[in-house]
């Protein structure tokens, strides 16, 4: 673990320090998409939100396995699901964003067990899709965790955003008018 | 795709009805208006609204623009702030302070010299030979980079506006003449349509910046101490050209306005209301109009484009990444 993790894992486990960045689900998600993206949101550079794209997320969500899980906010800042069987839960609307979800996924658990000691598995759902896909923490994807919040602090940071690039997925970014204006 | 604004010209009253609005006029007709799918209120007849109706276009992040009598612009109800972000304001006043405000003031005057000096160039040759006035403000264009002082790009876009409105009366169509811009209250026709369509850029400006986290009340070109949103009014003076003037000229020259949409009252000349109607169906056709945009590779109508001004704006004022004023490129 690298010096500036322990310290971000040092400043989660005490409750009355704030560290400096609070590293949410949706930024790790971010990292692995677009790190332009995440610089934008961690400046509060607002979105289009009148996007459907939001909206069907947000119903995909509410909507599904609705009986078979539990929702728990933890520390104010990453709002969990937990299945009956013990296991974390993320539900996404569909699996083109494998990687990014997994992380964030990832990054729950991972948290869990540095800051609060809680070993947990996960499962991805795709509900759409009618599949799911079990993820747990391992030698491998602890360390690909920690590079990852270790980027997400580099990135958020830095005093610019890192530089406008052509992706395959920009036209259906939400900050794509802002990024390019 | 931007929602329409809506325009409401009767006498009435205006209320809550459940999750929408309804418009009651005097004249006895009921009208619901769904609010989530409008971007902008105006209102510009005499209407009576409650702190509920008030509470609903709040909800929905619908302002409402408010115009008494003979339409003068009255103001706006802006509803809460759905984007607030400290650290957007204090890098805005940040950078009123030091010399971004400048640079900034110089790319929106830039960028105005710009859109008049290309208004000239479409109707050079069609209605006249303009183009000793065309290098005057290419000229005018190139001072603004020049100056070192706010006060100095004020005095260079002052210049730059009396070559472009002397222009105007080669362009209209008699009778319509304009040699010089008078307002408050506009003393003849041309007056009284550029006045009116100003007003228009000026709200739509408005609407636009709401959108943002950006702080309506703190600009760059124009003093902070002006009464109206500053930072509209200078984000307003690029849009003027290519949302008023030009279509100014396209309402006269096709005699879709003619003498007849105007009255003269006592000490000056106003838009009937008829005219009023004429001129804002076709405001709102523009704004719905679509250019293909070089940098976001897709069409983007001419109200994006005033969105889409405002957030460069505030990337540069955030990041320091250039700042691109619109310039007409179409």
């Amino acid at each position: 673990m690298s010096t500036s993790v322990a310290e971000y894992v040092a400043a989660e486990r005490e409750p009355a320090r704030e560290p400096k960045t609070r590293i949410t689900g949706l930024m790790v998600q971010y990292y692995h998409v677009c790190r332009r993206e995440l610089w934008f949101m961690s400046r509060d550079i607002d979105i289009d939100r009148e996007t459907t794209n939001i909206q069907r997320g947000t119903h995909v969500d509410e909507t599904s396995y609705q009986g078979s899980r539990k929702s728990f906010q933890i520390d104010g800042r990453i709002q969990l699901d937990v299945l009956e069987s013990g296991d974390i839960m993320e539900v996404k609307v569909s699996s083109a964003m494998e990687k990014p979800a997994r992380m964030q996924l990832l990054f729950y658990l991972w948290y869990l067990r540095e800051v609060h000691d809680i070993e947990k598995d996960g499962v991805l759902a795709y509900p759409t899709e009618r599949r799911r896909e079990q993820v747990e923490l391992n030698t491998e994807t602890t360390a690909q965790i920690e590079a990852t919040v270790e980027g997400i602090l580099d990135t958020v940071g830095a005093e610019t955003p890192p530089a406008l690039e052509k992706k395959s997925y920009c036209d259906s970014c939400l900050y794509q008018d802002i990024c390019w204006m | 795709m931007p929602k329409p604004n809506h325009h409401v010209f009767a006498d009435g009253e205006l209320s809550r009805n459940e999750g929408t609005l309804r418009i009651d006029t005097l004249a006895g007709e009921t009208e619901y208006l769904p609010v989530e799918s409008i971007d902008s209120l105006y209102l510009h007849g005499q209407i009576d609204f409650n702190t509920r109706a008030l509470g609903l276009l709040n909800d929905h992040g619908v302002p409402a623009h408010v115009f008494g009598w003979k339409d003068y612009y009255k103001g706006s109800y802006l509803p809460k702030r759905g984007q607030v972000s400290g650290n957007t304001v204090v890098e805005q006043v940040r950078a009123y302070d030091d010399d971004r405000r400048l640079s900034i003031a110089q790319r929106i005057i830039q960028a105005s010299i710009h859109n008049m000096r290309s208004n000239l160039r479409y109707y050079d040759g069609r209605r006249g030979n303009f183009s000793e006035a065309i290098a005057d403000l290419a000229d005018e264009k190139d001072q603004v980079a020049a100056v070192d002082t706010i006060n100095e790009v004020r005095a260079v876009e002052g210049n730059a506006r009396k070559t472009y409105y002397r222009c105007f009366d080669r362009i209209l169509r008699d009778p319509f003449e304009l040699t010089k811009r008078q307002y408050n209250p506009p003393t003849n026709e041309a007056n009284a349509i550029v006045s009116f369509l100003n007003g228009m850029t000026y709200t739509t400006c408005v609407s636009a910046i709401r959108k943002t986290a950006l702080d309506p009340t703190v600009g760059f070109v124009h003093e902070p101490g002006e009464r109206r949103f500053t930072l509209s009014l200078d984000i307003a003076d690029i849009f003027k050209p290519i949302l008023a003037d030009r279509l100014v000229f396209r309402l006269v020259n096709r005699q879709q306005i003619t003498v007849d949409d105007f009255e003269s009252e006592l000490d000056g000349c106003l838009l009937t209301e008829s005219g009023r109607m004429t001129v804002l169906e076709e405001f709102e056709k523009l704004l719905d109009e679509t250019v293909a945009h070089p940098r976001l590779e897709r069409n983007v109508s001419y109200k994006t484009l005033v969105r889409t001004d405002v957030l460069s704006l505030k990337k540069h004022i955030l990041t320091g990444e250039e700042y691109h004023a619109t310039e007409r490129w179409w």
